[in-house]
């Protein structure tokens, strides 16, 4: 086991590599630079120049970039153009709310799509499958940004239930950190619900035609103790797939949700990132989120192997 | 006087009535006439936070290396400028108690006695020595530009300076109320350098003091005990900066009570937050202008007749009505109406489609021509656009959309990848910052985007910072209005009113048209 998952972080080696040296290309062949962001209603052509030079903005771009990956290597991701401030730091102190954020959409969405999706699959056909499916529909057809704002509107601005924008930090203040997570949790657990209802029930569907599970319906065995000992499990792999690459997206950030809430996350810090042209910061943000998806993904084929033995690693 | 007053019925009036928005009724056209202030309000009385909301994060706490507008609503607050301004854009004392100018590149500035910074260094005449040739010398300055006309200042007594220019300049004093003039703890800067980017604190003079920021979450800041000026406030504890992206959702945020002023009010707003019992919505006129730069370094608008054709072609009543929902006042060129160099004997350019169509014919393209207008992909933009788009079309112009982001739109300007671009300006006191910049040929003069290079307008912008009256420049202003609404290098569409909204607990709150919040007025009920 511990020479599988070696092996697995050697092999991001590339894929990170890859990804930096695309991610550098695309980002310098966008127009605009940070210098004209940060100076829109200046006008002195030297004052640019030098900040320009100061930057080692004005050499060629493979010397920018060996020289970002020569820094990269003794652990510096270097500093934000817009706020002069380390790319570490501002990224250490925005993973934390999306953390927080992603693991409680998680729950709401496995809250939300456990029951259902067993109960679908369980009654198929049956109304309760109907609305199962419908729920489903909605969630997934549902854009984010509407969600987020009908949720506001109700719940913070006519019944006052809910903070609707902001952030405290659960872990300092959890009664207030919980309540401010409330509303964007929901909003993106709704719809990763959504799709991990539809995923369920499909899955247990397959699972109930299994000969298995004839087998255990003919020793006598209750509908539901075959579900929970002979289907749920076997039905679980495709789940934690979908789990396991949409864990990499949130913890990469729910972009409009957080930018809706006004939540300091990944997500929105790397959108203003690429508004501002920040290359440093738009670059390491990526690095990290490359990182999550790749742990993520590491994550759930460690679980494959523990959901379902017959899925062996050599 | 359009825009200023409209909308407003009595009821709305007496539910405004503890703002002070005397300023406001003058400050739209008729500068100079003040209204009464006869309002209904409580007294003033210290504590409370006040929470403020506005749209964008701040860059950086150091006043001479911002670039960008939102760091000014903060500094506004924890800095003071040498000069101020007041409700009518008029210079009023800051840090400076007086100053004269014996000739046209002298300036003298007799400076406040008993002023302390918020670590207590003493403000005085060597310090803001110190300010000026930090602002010319540091390498990221980036207030070099405004202080380009000053060669040295020298001290004359210990609350004297005298700042020996290089060249004549009219608008300096207006420079001066704004970060270029903010003076800075020298102590502060020596002593944490770099670090006064994150941290304002001890480096300010003003009625607050910062306390922290929390990139992208908040930013506080808290009353000046020992504030210099014992009259008229600050009242406030602590003032709460909130940063929230979404229009909506700040507006939301106002209503339902978390926070108790928002920076600004979409157009599409006004109307419902007007009608909202629990808010109060102020408008602001302000210095900023909507336009087009036209670019005259290729075709086809190196053409002027076609210029003008595109110019008659667009009706500016209908976009302001439409798509501004009269949110703002039709433009008659650079100057805004809230400056005292407005001239509103020069009409905004009437849309007339016989003549558009007879300067087609002109410029020798009769049955129209095909070109692009680039501009940033925001909603009032594009909808912008699109009205243009369409009324364009009506005069035989095929209009296609480039629609881009900001920092490409400031890229496609510098470098001249454009036909016509959209250009925001957020505007500056003196006229001077409105055009000079604009329209003057300069290699490196980055806003003049248009490329125009015309050496009698180039005489007339530098004859207004040698004119020494404002009579006389403001008629330099005017002269200079009309010739480039016939040159038109930019088309001028709208001075936009920049309405901000409050809570009702919000009181005091004295409105400057330069858009900038100063809370020191301000009280809780």
């Amino acid at each position: 086991m511990g020479r599988l998952i070696l092996r697995r972080l050697l092999a991001t080696v590339p894929v990170l590599l890859l990804v930096t040296a695309g991610v550098f290309t695309l980002i310098h062949l966008t127009p605009g630079d940070p210098i004209d962001v940060m100076m829109a209603e200046s006008i002195d052509a030297t004052v640019k120049e030098n900040l320009r030079r100061e930057l080692g903005m004005d050499r060629p771009l493979y010397i920018q970039y060996a020289a970002w990956m020569g820094r990269l290597l003794q652990g510096d991701l270097g500093r934000s153009i817009r706020n002069r401030e380390p790319v570490i730091e501002n990224v250490s102190r925005r993973i934390r709310p999306s953390l927080q954020l992603a693991g409680l959409a998680m729950a709401i969405s496995l809250i939300i799509a456990t029951p259902i999706g067993i109960l679908s699959a369980a009654r198929r056909n049956t109304s309760v499958d109907r609305f199962g499916t419908s729920f489903a529909l909605f969630g997934i057809c549902m854009p984010n940004f509407l969600l987020a704002l009908l949720l506001i509107f109700f719940f913070g601005v006519k019944l006052r239930w809910l903070p609707i924008s902001g952030y405290t930090d659960p872990l300092e203040e959890p009664w207030l950190g919980l309540r401010s997570l409330v509303l964007p949790a929901v909003t993106l657990g709704l719809a990763l619900g959504a799709v991990i209802t539809r995923t369920l029930r499909s899955s247990m569907l397959e699972a109930l035609s299994e000969d298995y599970v004839r087998t255990a319906r003919a020793k006598g065995l209750s509908e539901w103790s075959v579900i929970r000992g002979h289907v749920l499990k076997n039905a679980l792999i495709p789940v934690v797939t979908v789990l396991g690459l949409q864990l990499g997206t949130l913890i990469g950030g729910a972009v409009i949700t957080e930018y809706v809430f006004a939540l300091p996350g990944v997500g929105r810090l790397v959108v203003d990132a690429v508004f501002a042209r920040d290359y440093p910061l738009v670059q390491g943000v990526v690095l990290l989120i490359a990182v999550g998806f790749i742990l993520s993904n590491l994550l759930v084929d460690l679980l494959y192997g523990w959901i379902d033995p017959r899925i062996r690693y050599r | 006087m359009p825009g200023t007053t409209r909308d407003e019925n009595p009821r709305e009036v007496s539910r405004r009535n503890f703002l002070r928005i005397s300023a406001l009724a003058s400050a739209g056209l008729a500068s100079g006439v003040s209204a009464v202030p006869a309002l209904a309000q409580t007294a003033p009385k210290k504590g409370g936070t006040l929470r403020v909301g506005f749209y964008l994060e701040a860059s950086t706490m150091d006043p001479h290396l911002s670039g960008s507008k939102v760091d000014r609503q903060i500094y506004h607050n924890i800095y003071e400028p040498l000069i101020t301004l007041d409700t009518n854009l008029g210079l009023k004392p800051g840090l400076a108690e007086s100053w004269q100018q014996p000739d046209a590149k002298t300036l003298i500035l007799k400076l406040r006695r008993g002023v302390k910074f918020h670590d207590g260094t003493d403000f005085n005449a060597e310090v803001a020595k110190f300010n000026f040739n930090r602002m010319k010398t540091e390498p990221k300055s980036v207030r070099k530009g405004e202080t380009a006309s000053i060669d040295t200042v020298d001290v004359m007594d210990a609350y004297t300076i005298k700042i020996n220019l290089r060249r004549p300049d009219a608008a300096l004093l207006a420079t001066l109320t704004d970060r270029a003039g903010m003076m800075i703890s020298p102590k502060v800067i020596q002593e944490r350098g770099s670090e006064l980017e994150r941290n304002a604190k001890g480096a300010g003079t003003g009625p607050f003091e910062f306390v922290e920021w929390i990139k992208d979450d908040h930013l506080i800041i808290k009353r000046n005990e020992s504030y210099w000026n014992k009259q008229g406030g600050p009242y406030l504890d602590r003032i709460r900066y909130r940063p929230i992206p979404d229009d909506t959702v700040k507006l939301q945020s106002l209503q339902s009570g978390e926070i108790d002023v928002i920076d600004y009010v979409q157009p599409r707003d006004v109307a419902a937050v007007k009608a909202d019992k629990n808010v109060a919505v102020l408008d602001v006129p302000s210095l900023a202008a909507f336009a087009y730069q036209l670019n005259q370094t290729r075709p086809p608008f190196n053409n002027k007749a076609l210029r003008q054709a595109v110019a008659y072609a667009i009706d500016t009543e209908q976009i302001v009505k439409g798509v501004w929902l009269n949110v703002g006042i039709p433009a008659n060129g650079p100057v805004p109406p809230t400056s005292w160099a407005y001239d509103k004997t020069i009409p905004p350019i009437k849309r007339d489609l016989a003549k558009a169509k007879a300067k087609l014919a002109e410029g020798g393209k009769p049955t129209g021509f095909p070109f692009t207008i680039t501009t940033a992909n925001i909603p009032i933009n594009i909808q912008e656009v699109e009205v243009i788009q369409a009324q364009l079309a009506e005069a035989g112009m095929q209009v296609k959309v480039k629609l881009v982001d900001a920092a490409t739109q400031l890229s496609d300007g510098n470098s001249k990848n454009f036909d016509m671009i959209s250009y925001q300006w957020s505007g500056r006191p003196d006229p001077d910052g409105n055009i000079y910049q604009f329209f003057r040929t300069t290699p490196g003069m980055s806003l003049n985007w248009s490329g125009i290079s015309n050496p009698h307008i180039d005489a007339l912008l530098d004859k207004t910072r040698e004119a020494s009256s404002r009579e006389e420049r403001k008629k330099l202003y005017s002269e200079l209005t009309r010739i480039l609404q016939d040159e038109l290098p930019m088309v001028y569409i709208v001075h936009p009113i920049e309405p901000k909204a409050f809570s009702l607990k919000v009181q005091g709150y004295e409105p400057v048209p330069d858009g900038m919040m100063r809370f020191r007025t301000v009280w809780l009920k």
